[in-house]
């Protein structure tokens, strides 16, 4: 009786083992990694009959060379990426006619970055964004932006100091030196009642600043989206102005000078950290823009002796002046021109003020323009540098 | 009583626990999300009242009738006819409940990963092993709930500790903005989550300290709402407004850690984890569903029964739902009132006859 029952036990383990071992294989969805194209960076761009143009970095694995850097000195990145690109009604049908001309299955996983060409970006964005949320592979921590001219030249760029254009712009990005978007964030952005967005200006590095005539990409500005269209463009020093109040400014240089002087005090950014304060009374719409900054004298090219408590107040002073004078700029831009509230205006009156929000959320429009913007900006200087002004005044004595 | 196997109390609050957060966990925030907006971190709250009011019926239930599971006393309660009846509804609910909870994994595991791998194959795999655990009886599922749900716990909060960075608090506000009434909309899938405790009448009878069952059941609902409460906030302060979108923002959740840029890539190790969590869930259900029918034919074993029921399970999980946009809008609005009418009106109506019938028992509120 013993001996069946130990052999009916031991058949039943094996028929589970053997059932086990049959579905566990996963044969249906097995990717070898030789079996894949490693997407780097998209860029959309708009194609020819309203088509979405379809343009992929892809990385070419290569086992590296064990020679003393005889290849990665000349030249470096060529050769560890290229670019491809296809047409087709949406992004996922150019993905399917990419497919075609590529041996490998198109693989999202490592695509940090999301290119827009401005053509595109006028045309709209937000039906495309669609397909990066809904596709399982694509990275919603991928950062978004926008190209001048075509996307698909930009990806092509072979810049000096990096492998390729998407570690390019993505370490760009990083540094904080415009705004940082991901495809959440603007999905986040596009989804809010404002329907407002902001996304990173790409444009190349001008030829005056290289040696040699090739095209390097980088971040000069932002442009600013409404209604999930491109409706303008934010130079320079304007975003600047923006990275305040979004709480984006980590680095930067100030530089002062005073009227009757002569020379002026460069300054650099420790930290600093914002707050938007909105308030409504007897229905008037106000928001204070609160900032705090952290900086230490990088340059004193004036005769101001630093170490007069004095001098750092009338310097501190001036430096407020100066960052209120670039979030002025910006403001009147975004209110009076644009029209557009990027900076989340929007949001923190929803927050404080929900019931005064909900009844007057569809004149957002009106209102924004006219919403009065004042500033409270707190400066210190934390450090004066390692050195003091004798050396120059040396002469004088 | 045909289980020889017992277990402790902690071992009933995990397997319980199991058995209601792990899908919840995934599909919770999206579907409360549809009504209550930025409040869906309430609505689990709302729900909890369904999970404590469950949790004291049947433990009162099992204080009438100690060592007897709901389809033992139901028909000592009701009578020979009707309370085969009752039982047999009730059990035909666990088992659609049951091939639910299967579908559900299946799903998930197919949206996140295995696109091309037929369903049958996945759900069919976990079964097998399922089929295993329960082969082994109750004491198998309490260990490896001991040993597995630790595991699976700390992951789930290590994703939103690394996401510390991206959370933005202010997401959360305003705090109920247009009243309570969406929030209480969205307890509609917590309730119905929540209701599956009265599958604990199956564990009941083999706990140890029989004493101490209410104590445990009330700390495992307490579990649960919370660990609803806080993936629905961690998804809240991560996302936003754009968490009614996202049909699994658990999963997103762990696709957006990027820890020093090169901590990244995470979800295969969090959705290998969650299966841990997912078998201990899909073995409790599984394990009540054979034992239910084993008790419900008056048979001196269940084993027999595990194979066949498996099987039954796997058609039931093809048969009961067409698609996953189906599942999903059944979760919001059908399911909740389905399950609510089996698992509190079928209890509710079995203690009231109880109480009317029987005697108090001695050892009646320890």
């Amino acid at each position: 009786m013993c001996k069946i029952q130990a052999i009916k036990r031991t058949f039943t383990l094996f028929l589970l083992i053997f059932l086990s071992s049959m579905v566990l294989t996963g044969c249906w969805d097995r990717t070898e990694i030789n079996d894949l194209a490693l997407i780097l960076a998209a860029g959309m761009d708009k194609g020819k009959n309203n088509n979405i143009e379809l343009s992929v970095l892809v990385f070419i694995p290569r086992p590296q060379q064990s020679g003393q850097g005889n290849e990665m000195s000349s030249g470096g990145s060529s050769g560890q990426s290229f670019v491809r690109s296809a047409e087709g009604k949406t992004i996922a049908d150019a993905m399917a006619r990419l497919q075609e001309a590529l041996t490998r299955k198109i693989f999202w996983g490592q695509s940090e970055v999301i290119l827009i060409g401005d053509k595109l970006a006028k045309k709209g964005i937000s039906e495309q964004i669609d397909f990066w949320m809904r596709h399982s592979e694509p990275r919603i921590r991928a950062d978004v932006l926008v190209a001048k001219g075509k996307a698909k030249t930009v990806l092509k760029a072979i810049p000096e100091l990096e492998k390729d254009a998407s570690i390019q712009l993505r370490k760009i990005v990083k540094s904080h030196i415009g705004v940082r978007v991901t495809v959440k964030d603007l999905l986040q952005m596009l989804s809010h009642t404002s329907n407002v967005a902001v996304l990173p200006w790409v444009e190349n590095l001008p030829p005056t600043q290289m040696d040699k005539k090739k095209a390097i990409p980088i971040i000069k500005g932002a442009a600013v989206f409404k209604d999930g269209k491109m409706v303008g463009r934010l130079s320079d020093k304007e975003t600047r102005g923006i990275l305040w109040p979004r709480n984006e400014m980590k680095t930067g240089v100030i530089t002062i000078s005073f009227t009757g002087e002569e020379g002026s005090i460069s300054l650099n950014l420790l930290r600093s950290h914002n707050k938007l304060i909105p308030s409504i009374k007897n229905g008037k719409w106000s928001m204070r823009i609160k900032t705090n900054a952290d900086l230490e004298v990088f340059q004193n090219t004036t005769e101001f002796n630093l170490f007069d408590p004095n001098v750092i107040k009338k310097a501190e002073k001036k430096v407020v002046y100066e960052i209120e004078e670039r979030e002025r700029l910006v403001m009147t831009e975004l209110q009076k021109k644009l029209n557009a509230d990027i900076l989340g205006f929007a949001d923190e009156f929803e927050k404080k003020y929900p019931q005064i929000w909900k009844k007057n959320r569809d004149q957002w429009n009106e209102i924004f323009p006219e919403i009065a913007v004042s500033f409270d900006t707190k400066v210190k200087i934390q450090r004066t540098g390692l050195a003091d002004e004798k050396h120059k005044r040396g002469a004088e004595r | 009583m045909i289980e020889k196997g017992r277990i402790s109390g902690l071992e009933l609050a995990l397997i319980m626990y199991a058995t209601v957060s792990a899908t919840a966990i995934l599909y919770i925030p999206y579907i409360t999300a549809q009504h209550a907006k930025r409040d869906l971190w309430l609505s689990p709250i709302w729900g909890s009242l369904s999970g404590f009011l469950i949790v004291v019926i049947i433990v009162i239930l099992s204080r009438y009738f100690p060592g007897k599971t709901l389809i033992e006393y139901c028909e000592l309660i009701l009578g020979r006819t009707i309370g085969k009846i009752i039982a047999f509804l009730y059990l035909f609910f666990l088992l659609h409940d049951t091939s639910i909870a299967f579908r559900e994994y299946g799903e998930f595991v197919e949206s996140a990963f295995l696109h091309r791998t037929p369903m049958l194959f996945v759900t069919g795999s976990i079964a097998i092993s399922c089929a295993i655990a329960v082969h082994g009886g109750i004491q198998t599922i309490g260990r490896c709930a001991v040993l597995f749900l630790p595991i699976v716990f700390v992951s789930y909060v290590l994703i939103y500790i690394f996401l510390i960075p991206d959370l933005n608090l202010k997401n959360m506000l305003p705090i109920m903005a247009d009243g309570v009434l969406p929030s209480i909309k969205g307890s509609l899938a917590p309730h119905a989550w929540l209701s599956q405790y009265s599958l604990m009448s199956f564990l009941l009878p083999l706990v140890t300290k029989q004493q101490k069952v209410m104590k445990w059941g009330i700390v495992s609902v307490v579990a649960s709402v919370l660990t609803m409460v806080l993936m629905n906030l961690g998804n809240l302060f991560l996302f936003g407004d754009i968490l009614i979108n996202l049909q699994f923002p658990v999963f997103e959740a762990a696709r957006f850690v990027s820890v020093g840029s090169f901590f990244e890539h995470i979800e295969s190790i969090i959705i290998a984890v969650w299966v841990l969590g997912g078998f201990i869930q899909l073995s409790a259900f599984f394990y009540m569903v054979v034992l239910g029918t084993s008790q419900w034919l008056k048979l001196p074993s269940y084993k027999p029964f595990v194979l066949p029921i498996g099987f039954l399970i796997i058609l039931f999980s093809v048969w009961t739902i067409p698609s996953f946009e189906d599942m999903i809008r059944g979760m919001g609005t059908t399911v909740p009132y389905y399950f609510l009418t089996i698992q509190l009106i079928i209890p509710s109506l079995l203690l009231c006859v109880a109480v009317i019938r029987w005697k108090k028992p001695k050892s009646f509120m320890q």
